[in-house]
């Protein structure tokens, strides 16, 4: 319980934290939460079972606060705790860093998206889905670019729909089961309608959350003008929610329709992983570049989920895992530049790798990371997903293989026309200690399970293949 | 029954103390009588008491909750209001005499059993309100909606009592019970009945301010001092609401298929009509005015799917919901300083007062259904349960939730913004910090403690 409650408290605490205290607050609160989690995945969490953290009697509707963790969502869990900090960290030189609006909304972030990976109750899944728009949008709202308003009613126009598309498919399932307890909801005996609709209610939630193509245009524009922590989260965590919502909710609820929906959502990921990375290729405005990349490798992600089959389940694990901290890194990237130059723009940008070397360095890491060089966990991932996209249509796989090379093309035509080139005339101080840690833990982490992607797989596959057969004993899939 | 002779006490017992023109007073006296009907109905909870030879009224579990809930909303408003009431020392005790009065008709409406007490307590109820609308007198628009108000509402009740009296011509009888029995054991009704029923559908539609009846509204919650428009959505429309259910779900629910076709496309034109009305409104109190047309339109489904007594718990938990909502936001209306209350003089609300900015805030997202609010369970329980018969409904009220998301984020977005102008807002009393306390409670934890 403690998991949950501890970010809400810190949020609570910031709001009464005074300034000059503030940044280091943060980092030991959001440290805190890390090494809590990580106590968790080492001493409470052994095997396979599921740990229940929480259980209230359900109410006259079926409701009950029902909290648990299996493999995934602990997995999920030690993402939120780590991303989280180090998104305290890369900000810690940021004036945002001692605002205490942010640091509240941003530990209202983790405590909502906590929520949503331990939530064993459909309408409790909904319902932490839904806070976690809410500090999102307000980080934007407060600290966003001047242009936002309109941009931000968009987001928040078209994120909200999808949600009520999830209620309705809530409702519908709801109809069919006792509760809204998830092994209820795993074995309500759907018509194959009816089942239809419950996925395509899912699938409309998810698809406007990851995003995929064409339900993702609310979301280069607010990653735009939203300040950089607040992309961070969006793109780090926020997405996370959606595919991780697909392997809990989405294909377990409603299995029967699973073969219906198999094609589309790969047609409509490997389109996107094209699409937007060709888009990429051609902007100039190096937070937008980064915008479309995420697109580009959230849609073989979602594809990889979609085939579900226990391999592509854990390589989009670790993709997930991986692009959480490359995108942190990515934009940390982004960040450094406008803090010291106010400019993103590729055109007037250039010759930073001979004031900033440490820079230069550590940029080219992520960015590496990134384009799924081996040794990186982006390759083990990339490469498990293009397979398991191959096995299943190899025109496909081809395609989706084209995503290897243009995401080598946006990010290193991104890093060359920044970094090198002939020095614009603008002063470029090298990495604060701050940046220069987080650079490097993402970058150690990226390693650790290029090197070693067992470290996640034994903590997942248990999970992983309890889902799988309850899946399959409901479905008719081969 | 001892609540309601409690309210009507204290209200002519705080009629008499505003001859001393001393607002405290008054104040204290109508708010200690709300508060001791409130508690009498929380102690008697389980055991009400009834008048021992007339059964006009009955008050049993569920009528009781309700009169709580009346005089919850009531006593929320009478604080809240009293900055504004208080501004006329001659007359603040009469004013909230009068709201006292009203709430006794409140509670004769939700604990009726025959037709003959209902329409009293209709009258009760109205009365006073058509008087508290045009309470400021120097106001053209206060006047206007006064007696715009008691014009259409003198017509509706004139329409009800003709169905009133077509449904005593086809049964014989005002009582709940046997009119209830007369639907259900008669195959061929007769169609006096048929004729009572949509007369008395109309005059309800009136009341609750549905679509095509609800012309009125829009001025009248714009004209009416805010306390009174919070009243009229708070407490008028929970009574209506109650007491329509009590006649169509359960006297006339066996003829449902003559009524229920007529209620789905009011249902289906209130949402509509009220949003994309709302969504083009610059004034604050149309706004409120337009989309409580959509939550009517919400509410009505509740009456839809009446296949259970659950229902009755559905609709009062989405009315006790939006009901603290509307508590709040009229509450932020009292503070606006200009007289036309346009949206922009907003701005800056939640940058100059935090915590009321907060619960407005919180309000707005109640009601638009953003879960964990209060609001939200309430959209949840009526929607949910009226989907196994109506899908399609359900699923065009969500859409209009998705519709209704722009205005009240539109609005949020003007509290948060910066404000380089000098500010509309009044510096607030000490009660409505109060209040707002209190439904800022009641929204984010109604949603785990009441359902």
């Amino acid at each position: 319980m403690e998991l949950i409650i501890l970010p809400f408290i810190f949020a609570l605490i910031a709001l009464l934290t005074p300034k000059a205290l503030m940044r280091a607050f943060t980092l030991v609160a959001a440290a805190a939460s890390v090494v809590l989690v990580l106590i968790h995945a080492c001493y409470y969490y052994g095997s396979d079972h599921l740990v229940q953290i929480f259980q209230s009697n359900s109410n006259s509707f079926g409701f009950s606060l029902n909290f648990a963790y299996d493999g995934i969502s602990l997995l999920m869990l030690v993402l939120v705790n780590v991303t989280i900090a180090l998104i305290a960290l890369a900000n810690f030189k940021s004036p945002l860093a001692e605002d205490r609006k942010f640091v509240s909304m941003l530990f209202l972030m983790q405590f909502a998206l906590i929520g949503v990976f331990t939530a064993f109750d459909g309408l409790l899944f909904y319902i932490f889905w839904e806070i976690t728009l809410i500090p999102v949008f307000l980080i934007a709202l407060w600290f966003g670019a001047a242009e936002r308003k309109k941009i931000l009613i968009k987001f928040f126009i078209f994120t909200f729909v999808g949600s009520l598309a999830m209620l309705l498919a809530l409702i519908g399932i709801k109809q069919w089961a006792n509760s809204f307890s998830y092994i209820d909801l795993v074995l309500a005996n759907l018509p194959i309608d009816v089942a239809f609709y419950v996925m395509g209610g899912f699938f409309i939630a998810f698809a406007i959350k990851i995003p995929l193509i064409p339900f993702h245009t609310w979301q280069p524009d607010t990653y735009t003008v939203a300040p950089t922590a607040g992309t961070m989260l969006l793109s780090a965590l926020m997405l996370k929610m959606a595919l991780y919502g697909m392997i809990r909710w989405m294909i377990p609820l409603a299995p029967e329709a699973l073969s219906q929906f198999q094609n589309p959502i790969i047609y409509l990921g490997i389109i996107g992983v094209v699409y937007t990375a060709i888009i990429a290729i051609r902007l100039k405005d190096m937070k937008r570049v980064f915008a479309y990349a995420s697109i580009s490798h959230v849609g073989l992600i979602a594809a990889g989920i979609i085939i579900f089959n226990p391999d592509t389940l854990g390589g989009s694990l670790i993709q997930m895992f991986n692009h959480s901290l490359v995108a942190v890194g990515l934009f940390l990237a982004v960040e450094v530049i406008e803090r010291r130059t106010q400019l993103r723009d590729l055109d007037q940008l250039g010759g930073i790798a001979t004031q900033a070397p440490k820079f230069a360095f550590w940029f080219a890491v992520i960015g590496f990371a990134s384009v799924s060089v081996p040794f990186s966990s982006g390759f083990i991932g990339e490469f498990i997903l293009i397979k398991g996209v191959y096995d299943y249509n190899w025109i496909w796989g081809a395609i989706a293989g084209l995503s290897v090379i243009l995401g080598a093309v946006y990010t290193l035509r991104a890093y060359q026309l920044s970094m090198y080139g002939t020095p614009k005339g603008f002063d470029f101080p090298d990495l604060h200690w701050s940046e220069w840690l987080t650079f490097a833990f993402i970058s150690g982490l990226v390693l650790l399970l290029g090197l070693y992607p067992n470290l996640i797989l034994n903590f997942i596959n248990p999970s992983l293949d309890q889902i799988n057969s309850l899946v399959q004993s409901t479905t008719l899939l081969p | 029954m001892d609540a309601l002779i409690i309210l009507f006490a204290s209200g002519i017992l705080t009629m008499f103390i505003s001859l001393l023109k001393k607002p405290v007073l008054s104040l204290i006296t109508a708010s200690a009588g709300l508060f001791i009907a409130g508690s009498l109905l929380v102690l008697n909870f389980d055991h009400p008491l009834n008048f021992i030879k007339y059964e006009g009224l009955i008050f049993d579990s569920a009528s009781v909750l309700f009169s709580l809930t009346i005089v919850v909303f009531t006593l929320l408003l009478t604080l809240s209001g009293y900055a504004y009431f208080s501004k006329e020392k001659d007359h603040t005790g009469d004013y909230m005499a009068l709201m006292l009065f009203s709430a006794t008709g409140a509670l004769c409406m939700v604990s009726f059993s025959d037709l003959f007490m209902f329409f009293i307590g209709l009258e009760i109820l109205s009365i006073p309100v058509y008087v508290l609308a045009g309470t400021k007198k120097k106001d053209l628009r206060s006047t206007e909606a006064s007696i715009k108000y008691f014009f259409t509402g003198a017509f509706a009740t004139g329409v009800l009592l003709f169905g009133i009296a077509m449904i005593y011509g086809a049964t014989g009888t005002f009582k709940i019970a046997e009119i209830e029995a007369f639907i259900n054991t008669n195959d061929t009704l007769p169609s006096f009945l048929h004729v009572g029923i949509l007369l008395m559908l109309a005059s309800f539609l009136f009341k609750v301010g549905a679509v095509p009846f609800h012309f009125w509204s829009p001025d009248v919650y714009e004209g009416s001092p805010s306390v009174m428009t919070g009243y009229m959505a708070a407490v008028v429309k929970f009574a209506g609401f109650i007491a329509f259910f009590k006649l169509f779900s359960v006297a006339f629910g066996g003829a449902s298929d003559y009524w229920a076709p007529i209620l789905i496309v009011v249902a289906i034109a209130s949402m509509f009509l009220g949003n994309l009305s709302a969504i083009q409104q610059t004034q604050f109190k149309r706004l409120i005015a337009y989309s409580s047309i959509t939550h009517v339109g919400y509410a009505l489904l509740a009456i839809l799917s009446f296949n259970s007594l659950l229902n009755v718990q559905s609709l009062w938990i989405y009315l006790f919901s939006y009901g603290f909502s509307i508590v709040v936001l009229l509450s932020v209306s009292m503070l606006i300083k200009q007289e036309d209350d346009s949206i922009a003089s907003l701005k800056g609300l939640a940058r100059k007062y935090p915590f009321i900015g907060f619960v407005a805030i919180l309000a707005l997202l109640s009601m638009a259904g953003i879960p964990p609010l209060f609001g939200f369970f309430g959209k949840y329980m009526v929607f949910s349960r009226a989907f196994g018969a109506y899908p399609m409904l359900v699923i065009i009220a969500i859409i209009n939730s998705g519709i209704g998301i722009y205005y009240y984020l539109r609005t949020i977005i003007v509290m948060l913004s910066e404000n380089d102008q000098e500010s509309m807002i009044k510096t607030p009393h000490v009660l409505h910090y109060l209040v707002l306390s209190i439904c800022a409670i009641a929204l984010m934890v109604g949603g785990f403690v009441f359902v």
